[in-house]
């Protein structure tokens, strides 16, 4: 899936987070994760963001995330909204994304 | 509702009494109503309004929070409501201004510092790299030099005043850099007055033109240049775009020497010269000076020729008085633009 225009998810409240994605001007995929957690959950915040890309096929492009505490799944659940809105997909294969 | 909190949207012209009622609270965190916020983030409690934020297009500012609410949850809703307002309007590379103490507060929000005025005003981005990003595309064109210069052009549209301040500065440079204000708050296009740069500047062998950007002249550095309201002239504000050239950009292009015309008529633009000399060369600042030279006005029938005349004459329909203002390739532009005048206008001169 890629990315074609900016687009965000999520909010900055506490235990959510805050996605927003952006064509990028070159074909590398740029991720920046600020998490009030980062030193204890970095880490696992990392793999779940990489791992949401990968599934939807994300390979460029970049992904900026504020991350106030969320659990994985929302975490998730926001990187693959902000990807849909940004890639302005019509046809999901839900399957692919559990 | 699972808070005491209501938050609403609205549009500044739609609801002068609500932003009225913001006035207080902006006073207690002393900030003023800015007049070109185009929408507010209202948050009430009852009938009382505990926190605002402003837009103007894609900045932030005039953000505030009262006293009790402060470093409880609501700023981050707050700041959640006006980045999504944000995206509904289009923008999402956003700029936020704010007085420097309240820098962590931002931080929250997801915004990151990019330069201070201290004591005064701190800007901001919602991104910790996209200042460096953009820096990193103009190093790829950066070229070697003693003496590296670098002019920033409007040209609305392109003179032979602008010609001459690019040649002259370009003759005693191993390079130089032009970049067109990409702001679309002027009478041409972006797409036209870059295209008209282009054009004027070819015959000049060291010389490269760049787009311009949210970091160069823009509504998010200097608000003011595009007000062009006396009032409005204010210290702080040319500071904070010169001190991203200053800090950014001429540090990735090697720029040593930055280019001005003398400008005796344009209030906005001569402070800025003059502020230019302050923070590009005297300031206090973790980056090495940039030296300001003033090219003196080229003039045409004993008047230095600007943009704002060329504007003036094509009100008239006045081609023969353009014609001795700007170059061959910028007065087949407007002739093509207005085909109409233009022929009116040949055919008036003609006769006198």
């Amino acid at each position: 899936m890629k990315i074609t225009k900016e687009a965000i998810a999520g909010t900055l409240e506490s235990s959510d987070l805050l996605v927003k994605v952006a064509p990028g001007n070159s074909d590398v995929l740029d991720i920046v994760i600020q998490s009030e957690v980062i030193k204890q959950f970095g880490k696992q915040i990392r793999r779940v963001v990489a791992e949401t890309l990968q599934k939807l096929d994300v390979s460029q492009g970049s992904v900026v995330i504020e991350d106030k505490g969320a659990l994985d799944y929302a975490i998730k659940a926001r990187v693959q909204a902000a990807v849909l809105r940004g890639a302005a997909s019509e046809e999901l294969d839900w399957g692919r994304l559990s | 509702m699972d808070s005491e909190f209501q938050f609403m949207v609205v549009d500044a012209k739609d609801s002068p009494h609500d932003v009225e009622q913001a006035r207080a609270l902006l006073a207690a965190s002393q900030l003023d109503v800015d007049p070109h916020i185009g929408t507010w983030v209202f948050c009430r409690s009852g009938d009382r309004t505990v926190a605002c934020a402003g837009l103007d297009h894609n900045v932030i500012k005039c953000v505030a929070v009262a006293q009790e609410f402060r470093g409880s949850s609501l700023s981050l809703r707050l700041g959640s409501e006006v980045v999504a307002v944000a995206a509904q309007q289009g923008y999402f590379h956003l700029f936020l201004y704010s007085m420097p103490h309240n820098r962590e507060l931002f931080r929250g929000w997801g915004f990151y510092p990019i330069v201070e005025v201290p004591g005064l005003v701190v800007l901001m981005e919602d991104s910790p790299n996209a200042i460096r990003s953009y820096c990193d595309t103009l190093r790829r064109e950066k070229r070697s030099g003693s003496r590296i210069g670098c002019a920033v052009l409007n040209a609305n549209p392109f003179t032979l005043g602008h010609r001459y301040l690019v040649e002259s500065a370009a003759a005693t440079c191993d390079w130089m850099h032009v970049f067109v204000v990409r702001e679309e708050a002027s009478e041409f296009s972006y797409a036209d007055r870059f295209a008209l740069v282009r054009a004027g500047v070819a015959h000049i062998r060291n010389t490269s033109i760049h787009e311009g950007s949210d970091y160069i002249i823009s509504r998010a550095t200097f608000p003011g240049y595009f007000l062009k309201e006396t009032a409005m002239i204010n210290h702080s504000w040319a500071a904070i775009d010169l001190l991203i050239f200053r800090e950014y950009i001429a540090p990735a292009l090697g720029i040593t020497h930055r280019y001005v015309g003398t400008e005796p008529l344009d209030p906005v633009t001569s402070q800025y010269n003059r502020e230019m000399k302050c923070w590009l060369e005297k300031a206090p600042s973790k980056s090495k000076p940039v030296a300001v030279v003033e090219v003196p006005r080229a003039s045409a029938n004993g008047t230095g020729i600007s943009a704002s005349a060329v504007r003036q004459l094509l009100r008239y329909g006045d081609f023969a008085g353009i014609s001795k203002l700007v170059p061959k390739t910028t007065l087949a532009f407007l002739e093509n633009q207005h085909p109409a005048v233009a022929t009116l206008a040949g055919a008036g001169a003609g006769k006198q």
